[in-house]
């Protein structure tokens, strides 16, 4: 069990904040960390990895990384971490990037097996590509062995495709290390793959925290298919309306009733919902 | 969206499907869904929805059909479009409106005053909130 009791005055975005978090994880449990940028998840993940401090506990298997009396530094906290921006070093190769962390060879070959970078393992990291590069911050990571694995974004700087190797990686080496692994990600396709559990923070405090099914199906009502758009335009054709409405990067249309049309405003934001019954899918 | 409110009546569940009953002064309503909020039991309150397109009518039905809401309605208006239909129907405390083809509105002759079955599938009707 990890226990996190953690509060901190923070300078967000939207002026001070105060960052107060009550946490029970469970070992081996994946949780995704999620809420709006300047929400504290970045200062959260970095107190609990000891990069910063803040008021509060942490208690990881029983073990007391910080308390009022004590305080584990960095080094001394079983800890792996994933940044956005990789931060390898720039004058090692692949294998060197590992075995810096520790001498274990059996371990970091392992490790670039699993990921499929042991062609790679001489390399340089400015000649490889982005999700190349996280890979080997990955497995990185993990050198240590390490009781929690802390990712902030570690795929938001890649191409689709990419993520999606990515993420099979991830949930790979969680599962074979046995890791606790607290992931902050914006990404609800990713969250769901990954996590089993997630976290919403707004303002410092925790607004949600279930399954990602939970938190993140969009629904209204017991319509299970609920998008948020723009009306853009409402057009009238023989007695019916159709309503032309921006979600994302689609225009999509739905038809109006004549009560709905008087009471929705062009450039208003609204909701489409319908039956899951509904729609259907295509290629 | 048409509007009816409703109180639910039973609720039958298997693995994430939901198939729930409900009755609007005294007529038995049946809506087909998959996992129901929590908040929804037996004896809620609730307002139900359905799309004007998905509101059919039957006058003089004597046939058996798999269609689980079969409301007896009054027909208030009927709007004749140069394609579709669309008529106002009173069920008890509420307006329906159904929007249909011309050719359909016209086959079956409709004028204010008809009385008239509005036809929901199971799988049309949808909740749109619960009432306190």
């Amino acid at each position: 069990m990890i226990e996190l009791s953690l509060q901190k005055k923070l300078q967000g975005s939207h002026g001070a904040m105060h960052l107060d978090v009550n946490l029970e994880i469970k070992e081996h449990d994946f949780v995704a960390l999620s809420g709006k940028s300047g929400s504290g998840k970045t200062t959260l993940l970095r107190i609990i990895a000891g990069l910063e401090e803040a008021q509060g506990e942490i208690i990881v298997s029983e073990k007391i990384w910080q308390n009022s009396k004590n305080y584990l530094p960095t080094q001394k906290r079983e800890i792996g971490f994933v940044f956005q921006d990789y931060a390898l070093f720039a004058n090692m190769s692949v294998l060197q990037n590992l075995l810096f962390v520790s001498e274990d060879k059996k371990l970091a070959s392992h490790l670039l097996e699993l990921t499929e970078l042991t062609e790679l393992q001489n390399r340089l990291p400015h000649t490889l590509s982005g999700g190349q590069k996280q890979r080997v911050a990955l497995c990185r990571s993990l050198m240590r062995r390490p009781k929690i694995l802390l990712m902030d974004e570690p795929l938001s700087a890649l191409d689709m495709e990419m993520r999606n190797k990515l993420q099979d990686d991830i949930l790979k080496l969680h599962k074979e290390f046995g890791t606790t692994t607290i992931m902050v990600s914006h990404d609800p396709s990713e969250i769901y793959r990954l996590a089993n559990r997630v976290v919403m923070l707004s303002h410092g405090k925790i607004m949600q925290d279930g399954t990602p099914k939970e938190v993140l199906l969009q629904t209204k009502g017991s319509q299970k298919f609920s998008l948020k758009g723009e009306l853009l335009d409402i057009l009238k054709a023989d007695v019916i309306y159709i309503g032309i409405i921006a979600i994302g990067q689609n225009i999509v249309e739905v038809v109006m009733d004549e009560a709905e049309a008087k009471t929705f405003k062009i450039g208003q934001s609204v909701h489409v919902n319908t039956k899951a019954f509904a729609p259907s899918l295509s290629h | 969206m048409n509007k009816i409110d409703a109180k639910v009546e039973a609720i039958e569940s298997l693995e994430n499907i939901t198939v729930v009953s409900f009755s609007s002064f005294g007529q038995a309503l049946k809506m087909m869904s998959l996992e129901l909020d929590k908040n929804i039991k037996i004896g809620s309150k609730v307002t139900l929805g359905v799309k004007a397109s998905s509101i059919s009518i039957a006058k003089n039905l004597s046939t058996e059909l798999s269609i689980s809401n079969q409301l007896q309605t009054t027909v208030i208006s009927v709007n004749n479009g140069i394609l579709l239909t669309s008529i106002k129907l009173r069920f008890e405390d509420f307006i329906l409106e159904s929007i249909i083809t011309l050719e359909s509105s016209k086959r079956l002759s409709l004028h204010e005053g008809d009385t008239v079955i509005a036809l929901i599938k199971s799988s049309d009707l949808s909740i749109l909130e619960v009432l306190k």
